[in-house]
């Protein structure tokens, strides 16, 4: 292995830097544990209480912005994106964009499919 | 070493054209790293996205996550109704996984070798217990009869158990690299490698990929066991 090639970044941490970075990593690992405890709370106490599936709409999309709200913590703290400069978090972020048409697309192809499908076995 | 590595706002605008730097003054092997999962992202995304388009083709039929993860894979809890219970402890597996993950990058910029081993190895030891915990729940779930061909009483549709094995396979399959990459690691830093290198960029680099299976997990976990 090549061990020439200058590195560039920031890869030796002040005793400041350490004690801020220790407890930044303390609190995410905490956040992190709860929303996921949140999360299977709910879920159980919904399937528990609610048989006729009413109101789960409401329950995937808090399930949805819970799971956004874990990876914002563990890519903006644990992996350190928040702490990046600009210009690499958008090379890192934007090509996610790409993601929301095909989730569209694909859903709504998907419910395509199932209307057919209802369709012709109403038929025959 | 570190004077020479780094480079603060100070300079104009004219040193950065000039080459020689880096603009986003991170290290090259670490942007490839995020590069790299960033394509991986696509291909989790794939699955998931093909998870989403076949089950909204059955909805009606679609089984419910509580009653397929309804018990725990251990012969002492036999017979226990506890859905998600398992899947909640190999989820908090990986998210102590992660924080001592970032706690032996942590050690790595203090050059502190016996803290980036001491980290590691609880940081290997939870990816084994992961993979243990998906080996028993497979395992349990086989026997009920899902396989990537089948479906269980439980499951009803074909494709439940077609996506789940291929999508909990791959992830798995990261886990086991990443096991696997750790350990290599875990010696190399024990062997003084990269007190000689003179930084501990490796730790971090394989750190960023170790919190990306942590993060795949977030939306698989998502997909079968809470929507």
């Amino acid at each position: 292995m090549d061990f020439e090639e200058p590195v560039q970044g920031h890869l030796h941490w002040t005793e400041e830097e350490h004690s801020h970075g220790k407890k930044e990593a303390m609190r995410t690992i905490l956040i992190l544990s709860a929303v996921t405890v949140i999360e299977v709370g709910i879920a159980m106490i919904y399937d528990h209480f609610v048989t006729s599936g009413s109101g789960k709409w409401a329950i995937n999309l808090f399930m949805a912005i819970a799971s956004v709200v874990k990876v914002y913590y563990i890519m903006g703290t644990f992996m350190h994106l928040k702490h990046e400069k600009k210009w690499f978090i958008l090379s890192a972020l934007l090509p996610f964009s790409f993601l929301v048409w095909a989730i569209i697309a694909f859903t709504w192809e998907g419910s395509s499919w199932h209307a057919m499908r209802a369709g012709f076995l109403g038929i025959f | 070493m570190a004077d020479a590595t780094l480079h603060h706002a100070e300079e104009s605008n004219q040193e950065l054209w000039a080459g020689g730097h880096s603009p986003f003054r991170v290290g090259y092997g670490k942007i490839m790293m995020w590069y790299f999962l960033i394509s991986d992202t696509f291909t989790f995304a794939s699955f998931l996205i093909a998870y989403a388009a076949l089950r909204f083709t059955q909805t009606d039929l679609w089984p419910k996550a509580s009653e397929v993860f309804s018990s725990i894979p251990l012969d002492i809890f036999h017979g226990v109704n506890a859905p998600l219970v398992f899947v909640s402890f190999m989820t908090f597996l990986l998210i102590v996984s992660s924080w001592t993950m970032v706690r032996a990058v942590q050690a790595g910029y203090r050059m502190d070798k016996n803290g980036v081993v001491k980290y590691l190895i609880p940081t290997i030891l939870c990816g084994v217990l992961f993979l243990g915990c998906q080996y028993l729940e497979w395992t349990h779930l086989i026997h009920d009869g899902m396989t990537p061909t089948t479906a269980s009483a439980t499951t009803k549709v074909t494709n439940f158990g077609q996506l789940f094995f291929v999508i909990t396979g791959f992830h798995g399959l990261h886990v086991l690299g990443g096991v696997v990459l750790n350990i290599w690691l875990a010696v190399a830093a024990w062997n003084g490698r990269f007190e000689k290198v003179g930084h501990y960029e490796m730790v971090e680099k394989l750190g960023l990929y170790w919190h990306f299976v942590d993060l795949v997990w977030v939306y698989v976990f998502l997909c079968f066991y809470l929507l």
